[in-house]
């Protein structure tokens, strides 16, 4: 990265930074100690001793529905479950209502961390006014962000100097365990890529290209791309790419419709978006994605694990979710079996595993038959 | 904003609410602690104190009446609050004064 565009960090007010590590410590106290505590409760319930035996016995072929409820209710009777997932709800609210005030304190220096120099030529970004917003994806305040991801012009700047380092960086929050570390996470899952080498690789929901900027460090030679319906993510995408130095071609297209030539990439990685879609949405999108891909492509997809493949009490906390951190489409993509859906694309030597400690990324790979 | 959850997390509304209320209050105690803490460390770089000169004062008589007449007057208001049945202009017109 060249002097000149080495971006100038937003540094907080002391009360905007204090407020926001407080939030870091809470949850990650939170989710470690006082949810080991609620798991050790329902590890020695009866009731949750059935039901993990029951789970034990069945398999990943029980269906859960009912079972889900169960297990909740188990969870229910313990007060450190019920103080954990209070702090996790007041933590997830909170980020915001300090966050934003946070990031107007600094207006100046955010709106200027945000522009681009004058012959800023590094990748591309298009935007379509005219894409048509999917039903499911209006009005939504995704993880309860205020007005969803379009909603506040310094969103990117709230999440870069405020969010991201301050208080998600000790981990603890939805899938995340408490002290895992989320970059190093996403490179774990870009490496489940088989080859060492990709002319092209797509990203659909790249957002403001986490995932992108990782896959430019681990393939430099590979010409990336990606796609999502938020054009604030897409722009400060695009700006960060600048600063960052990396070429991404990046465009506001729905995920089921990209606009891209059959057989045109070489890979796809799809980061933690599975559970933002509804389930018919989700098969479209694989769909897309292998028209895209070369004969002999490769799909990654990494998401939080399916219920098959928790024990009950981590069901109960990805369920909760769903209705706690506004993630409408969460319970229902846990209860497919993405690995199948795969399989009837077309997809072959498709697999599906955790690669984390406790579950936690989860992956689904595969390929486009040559 | 999004809407409140559906039940409250401890059983009570009642319940959910001073748990909120406790944990703005560890935040803002924790807010003005990490201010403390800068302060400490921006007079001891500038040369102005030691952060040990802290620890180690001992109030001479004076301040330390005045610090008691502080410290009572905190631990009337916060823990002597929900007793206080016979509030009238005149009591609260000491409660003033201190």
């Amino acid at each position: 990265m060249s002097a000149m565009n080495k971006p100038k960090p937003v540094v907080l007010s002391q009360r905007g930074r204090a407020g926001l590590e407080f939030l870091g410590s809470l949850q990650s106290y939170a989710s470690s100690s006082i949810r080991d505590l609620a798991r050790a409760a329902f590890d020695t319930d009866p009731d949750g001793k059935r039901l993990i035996a029951q789970r034990d016995r069945h398999g990943a072929n029980e269906p859960w529905g009912d079972r889900l409820k169960q297990s909740r209710a188990v969870a229910e009777k313990y007060l450190s479950y019920r103080v954990e997932r209070f702090y996790q709800r007041y933590v997830a609210e909170e980020v915001y209502v300090r966050g934003i005030p946070a990031a107007e304190e600094r207006r100046e220096e955010a709106e200027a961390f945000l522009k681009l120099k004058p012959g800023a030529t590094l990748g591309s970004l298009e935007l379509d006014d005219g894409l048509a917003i999917p039903d499911w994806f209006e009005g939504v305040e995704w993880h309860l962000m205020p007005d969803g991801w379009d909603g506040y012009d310094l969103y990117g700047p709230v999440m870069a100097f405020g969010i991201g380092p301050l208080v998600f960086k000790q981990g603890g929050y939805a899938a995340v365990e408490s002290g895992d570390d989320i970059r190093q996470q996403r490179f774990d899952v870009v490496r489940q890529l088989r080859k060492p080498h990709y002319d092209r690789i797509f990203e659909p929901g790249c957002g403001s290209i986490p995932t992108l900027s990782v896959l430019a460090d681990v393939f430099p030679d590979a010409a990336l791309v990606g796609c999502d319906l938020s054009p604030l993510l897409l722009r400060n995408g695009h700006v960060l790419a600048q600063r960052l130095g990396i070429a991404v071609d990046l465009k506001q297209r729905n995920a089921t419709d990209t606009g891209e030539p059959d057989d045109a990439f070489d890979a796809v990685v799809m980061y933690a978006l599975q559970h933002e879609m509804p389930v018919d949405v989700n098969i479209d999108v694989f769909r897309e994605m292998f028209r895209i891909l070369k004969p002999g492509g490769e799909i990654v997809v990494s998401d939080p694990p399916p219920f098959k493949a928790v024990d009950p009490f981590t069901a109960v906390l990805l369920d909760w979710e769903t209705d706690h951190r506004e993630e409408p489409f969460f319970t229902v993509t846990r209860e497919v079996d993405w690995a199948d859906v795969m399989r009837d694309i077309g997809f072959c030597d498709v697999e599906a595993y955790p690669i984390g400690e406790k579950g936690y990324p989860y992956v689904q790979r595969g390929r486009k038959p040559e | 904003m999004a809407q409140k959850p559906s039940e409250p997390y401890l059983g009570s509304e009642l319940s959910d609410t001073l748990l909120r209320m406790n944990t703005e209050l560890l935040s803002e105690l924790w807010i003005l602690r990490d201010r403390v803490r800068v302060l400490e460390k921006l007079l001891e770089e500038k040369g102005v104190l030691e952060t040990s000169a802290i620890d180690e004062f001992a109030p001479d008589e004076a301040f330390a009446a005045e610090l008691e007449k502080e410290r009572a007057g905190m631990v009337r208001r916060v823990v002597g609050g929900v007793w206080e049945k016979d509030v009238t202009v005149k009591s609260l017109i000491e409660k003033g004064r201190g």
